[in-house]
């Protein structure tokens, strides 16, 4: 009996130091059929327990576009003013308005540096929500006499789409410009779009879900030539890659707090003065920043989103060597190692992809078992799947509405010989159309300052090894390994 | 103007602020780029520009070391699981 207990024990001081799964194995064993409860809390396993999953430990964050985490040196410029220096910077009257005050100037000065503009041409808002509500409502609100429409692309974020179609319930004209394979606009296209009575083209910066940048200069320069208002959703691409509003004809630029490594519920918006874009305000009150966003300024947030512009204005160049790195290991990793993957959005990292976002689509793996097997690293998948409907993001969809490509399936798969993924292309693959609702995942990588080689490594291991692991069960895995051509297939009802 | 051992001093100082951050994600940060900036500044020549520089790593010094105590005292207690698993196999190895 002694010698039992004795190796039992062994076993589970080994399993302690293997897998959780295999420890909880070896607690069944040890207290065979017993109607003992299971042990609350483990040293190893079961750290966290959250919504009926537990977790040994915090994951690997690499969800950089959904939010980044404070700078320590943002965080330490705002505590004084979230301590002792707490006071309305519209206070006129005594030190602690004075010192707010001079506190939100010094912040505005930092925002502006980094976008080459005017410290007067920043209005601070609540975040780039409000400030893509702020142009679009309020550039159209202003000019609602003369003009009548709106250009916008199919890949903006909700907040544009949600303004323009608040507007287009009030009469405006939208157009919603379709994008190419790779997400990028089309400027012939825009150009056809724009009317007389065209007041406003909003196109974002770098999309959010797959990370193409748009060609701003190109675009400002069409707008500037056709006296159109040219306004840009940069909260994905200020204190990234370079954005300057003093070479660049950009009209209005949202700027995002928390995607700059600074504080959440914090923005600006750019409004150009030379020559001047005027703005009907949205928010009335007592007329604070320049009468367009009324409100007290949040000091310590503002000052956080001035060091935040600070910082990147420093580091961007050192951040974009390091993660052009980790994007290259990242990539190189998985696509070595698994077939079926495809990039989604341009391969160019240098002019066309900002390279921090890795929006991956894996073939003949489903979506959610995909996410919830993905449990030791935080990433964001491209489809909506944790929506009721399973289906795809409409920035994916959009991208994936293409005339070459022979069929109704997304991405992967592709007419003959021109298939972007790299499985074997024999005349089955190359018809590989999969439809979209079979087996289609698509997952977001964000890559950050703070990301290390070791963490993209460790992503790397565990998104092969589970989309193998997922492969293996999958009986349209085996079909297509065998050469069949799954459009030849018939589904059969029950 | 700062000399070769004052230089030598600050880079240490920063690489054991670094190695006490109790954020894994923040510890690797300092070490790298405190290693990229201080090969850098040893390279420079430009006598205005590594002064400004040396300044300004003087000002940063202060700003991690008191960012490392906040987050020793409102980090996250649990670590993530890339620090639990690499602390396993030092475990393993050791043992």
């Amino acid at each position: 009996m002694a010698l039992f207990r004795a190796s039992e024990q062994l076993l589970a001081n080994s399993a302690r130091k293997a897998a959780p799964w295999l420890q909880s194995g070896i607690q069944i064993l040890q207290r065979g059929l017993s109607a003992q409860a299971e042990p609350a809390e483990d040293e190893d396993s079961g750290a966290i327990e959250m919504k009926g999953i537990r977790l040994r430990g915090a994951p690997i964050y690499l969800d950089m576009q959904a939010t980044t985490p404070m700078d320590p040196r943002v965080l330490d410029a705002m505590l004084p003013y979230m301590v002792d220096q707490f006071g309305n910077p519209h206070s006129r009257t005594h030190l602690y308005g004075w010192e707010s005050e001079n506190a939100v100037e010094k912040a505005r000065q930092q925002v502006a540096s980094l976008i080459g503009a005017d410290p007067k041409e920043i209005i601070f808002t609540s975040g780039a929500t409000e400030s893509n509500n702020m142009a679009i409502k309020g550039v159209a609100n202003f000019y609602k006499d003369k003009k009548r429409h709106i250009v916008t692309s199919q890949t903006e974020h909700k907040c544009v789409l949600d303004s323009a179609r608040y507007l287009q319930q009030r009469g405006w004209d939208v157009t919603y410009l379709p994008v190419r394979s790779d997400g990028r606009i089309d400027l012939g296209q825009l150009a056809d779009a724009l009317r007389p009575d065209t007041a406003l083209v909003s196109i974002m910066a770098v999309n959010n879900e797959i990370g193409v940048r748009q060609p701003l200069a190109e675009i400002g320069a069409l707008c500037r030539e056709r006296k159109v208002f040219f306004h840009t959703d940069a909260a994905q691409a200020v204190g990234k890659v370079p954005v300057d509003t003093s070479s660049t004809p950009i009209d209005l630029m949202s700027i995002s707090g928390h995607k700059l490594y600074g504080p959440k519920g914090v923005g600006a918006l750019y409004v150009r003065r030379r020559p001047r874009v005027r703005l009907e305000a949205q928010m009335s009150g007592g007329g604070q920043e320049r009468g367009l966003r009324s409100g007290t300024v949040p000091t310590a947030a503002v000052v956080g989103l001035g060091a935040a512009c600070e910082v990147a204005a420093q580091e961007m160049a050192a951040d974009h060597a390091h993660i052009c790195k980790l994007e290259q290991r990242l990539r190189d990793g998985i696509m070595g190692q698994l077939q079926g993957v495809v990039l989604n959005g341009p391969e160019d990292v240098a002019r066309h992809r900002y390279p921090g976002n890795v929006n991956l689509s894996f073939a003949y793996v489903e979506g959610e078992s995909l996410i919830m097997g993905l449990k030791d690293i935080a990433v964001s998948s491209g489809s909506a799947c944790t929506s009721a409907s399973l289906e795809p993001s409409y920035v994916l969809r959009a991208l994936g509405v293409e005339e070459d490509m022979a069929h109704t399936s997304i991405r992967c798969v592709a007419a003959r010989g021109k298939c972007k993924c790299n499985s074997v292309s024999t005349p089955a693959s190359g018809a590989l159309g999969v439809e979209e609702d079979m087996a289609h995942t698509s997952i977001r990588y964000g890559i950050g300052r703070f990301t290390t080689e070791e963490e993209v490594d460790a992503a790397v291991a565990q998104t092969v090894s589970h989309v193998n692991k997922l492969r293996e069960m999958s009986p349209l895995w085996e079909m297509v390994q065998e050469g069949i051509d799954l459009k030849t297939i018939q589904w059969s009802q029950h | 103007m700062p000399s070769a051992a004052e230089v030598k001093s600050l880079f240490r100082q920063f690489l054991r602020v670094g190695r006490k951050f109790p954020n894994y994600n923040i510890r690797h940060y300092i070490q790298r780029r405190s290693k990229d900036e201080f090969h850098s500044l040893a390279a420079n020549t430009d006598a205005a520009a590594v002064e400004a520089a040396w300044q300004r790593a003087k000002s940063q010094l202060e700003v991690w070391q008191r960012q490392s105590v906040v987050y020793q005292l409102y980090g996250r207690k649990v670590k993530t699981v890339l620090e639990l698993d690499q602390a396993a196999a030092a475990r393993q190895h050791a043992g």
